[in-house]
């Protein structure tokens, strides 16, 4: 496992040069991450128009979809789609030879990007915070600590889960379309859809024990204030344990799954 | 031996290929049936995508649902008002991705490549081999599903269109259509100009992106923003045609500003290939 992890230094280091040769492209697709702030333009005209929907004002709204616009940016995923490139082509092949597990190797690749991303979005985050009025997050050290550990998880639970559902690859054609599906259910009880607050009751619920909250509501929810001692500390338990039952999953589906894998191109 | 070939035939030409607009729609219904034809070997894939298109759309009109929970309409669209918009985005977006998407990405191949130099030898206008050359058959389903839920979203209205309601809707539609059309256009020529730029296609998928709900949703001075950058024009105004409360001006104005993009798009067409000095050069 060190030798794994020895290994991660340098294919970091070559990915950030890779999304660096493309930056243009990168900067693009920062601009068109704005789905958010979409949904967010129209919350702000119900409260104009109807006054705050369930005591959001237009800076809960603000501040929320901002930040759920940079952490779409950092824990959405797309190893889906280079997964099911590869089984599709038979590149998977190389990278089976190479001395680092496959996930591994997609992983790396993308926390490079991932770093790329973060130093677009640092600088855009910080210059809308001085510059939007009614835009701000009160948040002390101790608060700015766990919403770090709480984007490192949403981060490495949609890797784990995104890269579960690319093993299905070994199986069927069809995993990106499962992904979109999983994703797509899943966004209703995410904060991807709405804020959380503001679905009904028996979603909020559902959400709480699902997995999907831990990789975008739930660190927004921390920056923005809205959870106390035993609400984070339940957020943080479920995340830990969805990462581990995907991991359990990701181990079991490679094994059975690399036995079935032949080389569409070999 | 009476099927003597006609001079024509001798020369290369068939000799049922009529001239002008006609020849034009014979060779896009062959280029056409050729995609078709290939894509339909993958019919799985097809039944997949089929079936997700109806759940985007599901989750597009649920999803909306949310903002209704708090309020009765949003800048003076119901919830029924704001599905017709929603179809009509899934129409538009469709339509988009089917027909222009896959020809806009291969602009950028082609100058890359040098294959544009092999299209503008070609005995056809060239806006119209590279611009509508190829369709993909993935997201067809999009619009014909966001018809219907345009339907769902008039009845559920309790509006009752009349003949000239969708006349004018269907003289807005195709108006958003053809400024769609110029836009992606508009795109293919800056892929020529600016050789590198294979991401052009995200470009018109964040201007349709904006037409998912009625410029009105919007806040000044975004709103504004919307009818200049021509979003407005895709969704808004041909669901306004249809639920009977557009501005009878726009029944001029956006015919008007759909020839004239059509036309300015087309003319840059020809004026960036005069510029054009081939890879191989």
């Amino acid at each position: 496992m060190a030798e794994v992890f020895a290994a991660y230094p340098g294919l970091v280091r070559s990915s950030v040069q890779a999304a660096l040769a493309y930056r243009g492209r990168m900067v693009l697709w920062v601009v068109t991450g704005f789905f958010p702030l979409l949904l967010m333009a129209v919350w702000l005209t119900v409260v104009a128009e109807s006054g705050p929907p369930a005591g959001w004002d237009a800076g809960d709204f603000l501040a929320y979809y901002v930040a759920a616009a940079v952490l779409w940016h950092l824990s959405g995923q797309h190893v889906v789609w280079e997964w099911d490139g590869d089984m599709r082509s038979g590149d998977l092949s190389a990278r089976l030879l190479r001395p680092v597990h496959p996930f591994h190797q997609y992983a790396a690749g993308d926390v490079g990007h991932r770093l790329v991303m973060l130093s677009l979005l640092g600088p855009a985050l910080l210059a809308a915070v001085l510059l939007v009025p009614g835009l701000g997050y009160d948040v002390g050290p101790l608060r700015l600590a766990l919403v770090a550990l709480a984007v490192v998880l949403a981060y490495a639970l949609s890797l784990l889960m995104a890269s579960t559902v690319a093993l299905l690859g070994f199986w069927t054609t069809q995993t990106t379309n499962v992904w979109m599906l999983w994703w797509g259910l899943g966004s209703f009880t995410s904060g991807w859809v709405a804020p959380l607050e503001l679905l009904p009751a028996w979603l909020q619920e559902l959400a709480v024990v699902l997995p999907f909250r831990s990789t975008l509501g739930f660190p927004v929810e921390l920056v923005t204030g809205r959870l106390d001692a035993a609400q984070t500390a339940t957020g943080f338990a479920v995340g830990v344990a969805w990462a581990g039952v995907f991991a359990a999953l990701y181990v079991v589906g490679w094994r059975r799954g690399v036995r079935r894998y032949q080389a569409v191109a070999g | 031996m009476s099927a003597a070939p006609t001079p024509a035939r001798a020369a290369g030409v068939p000799a049922d290929v009529p001239g002008g607009v006609g020849r034009y729609v014979r060779i896009l219904a062959i280029c056409w049936r050729a995609a078709v034809s290939q894509q339909l070997e993958y019919r799985a894939d097809l039944v997949a995508k089929t079936l997700m298109s109806a759940f985007w759309l599901a989750w597009a009109a649920v999803g909306v649902s949310v903002y209704f929970r708090f309020t009765g309409s949003v800048a003076g669209w119901s919830y029924a008002e704001v599905l017709v918009v929603v179809g009509l985005f899934f129409t538009v977006n469709g339509l988009r991705q089917a027909f222009l998407d896959p020809n806009l990405d291969l602009v950028h191949e082609y100058v890359r490549r040098g294959t544009l130099d092999h299209v503008l030898t070609q005995p056809v206008d060239s806006q119209l081999l590279v611009s509508l050359r190829h369709v993909g058959m993935a997201n067809l389903a999009d619009p014909v599903l966001g018809l219907v839920l345009t339907g769902v979203g008039v009845h559920l209205s309790g509006q009752v269109p009349g003949v000239a309601d969708v006349a004018s809707f269907l003289l807005l539609l195709l108006a958003g259509l053809v400024l769609m059309y110029a836009m992606v256009l508009g795109l293919m020529c800056l892929a020529v100009l600016l050789v590198g730029a294979d991401d052009l296609g995200s470009v018109s998928f964040s201007v349709v992106e904006l037409a998912r709900f009625p410029v009105q949703a919007y806040r000044q001075p975004l709103q504004t923003v919307l009818l200049v950058i021509p979003v407005a024009f895709l969704t808004t105004l041909p669901a306004q045609a249809l639920l009977g409360r557009l501005e009878p001006v726009m029944l001029l104005v956006a015919p008007a500003v759909a020839s004239a993009a059509v036309a300015a798009a087309s003319l840059g067409w020809h004026r960036v290939l005069r510029r054009y000095t081939g890879a191989s050069s």
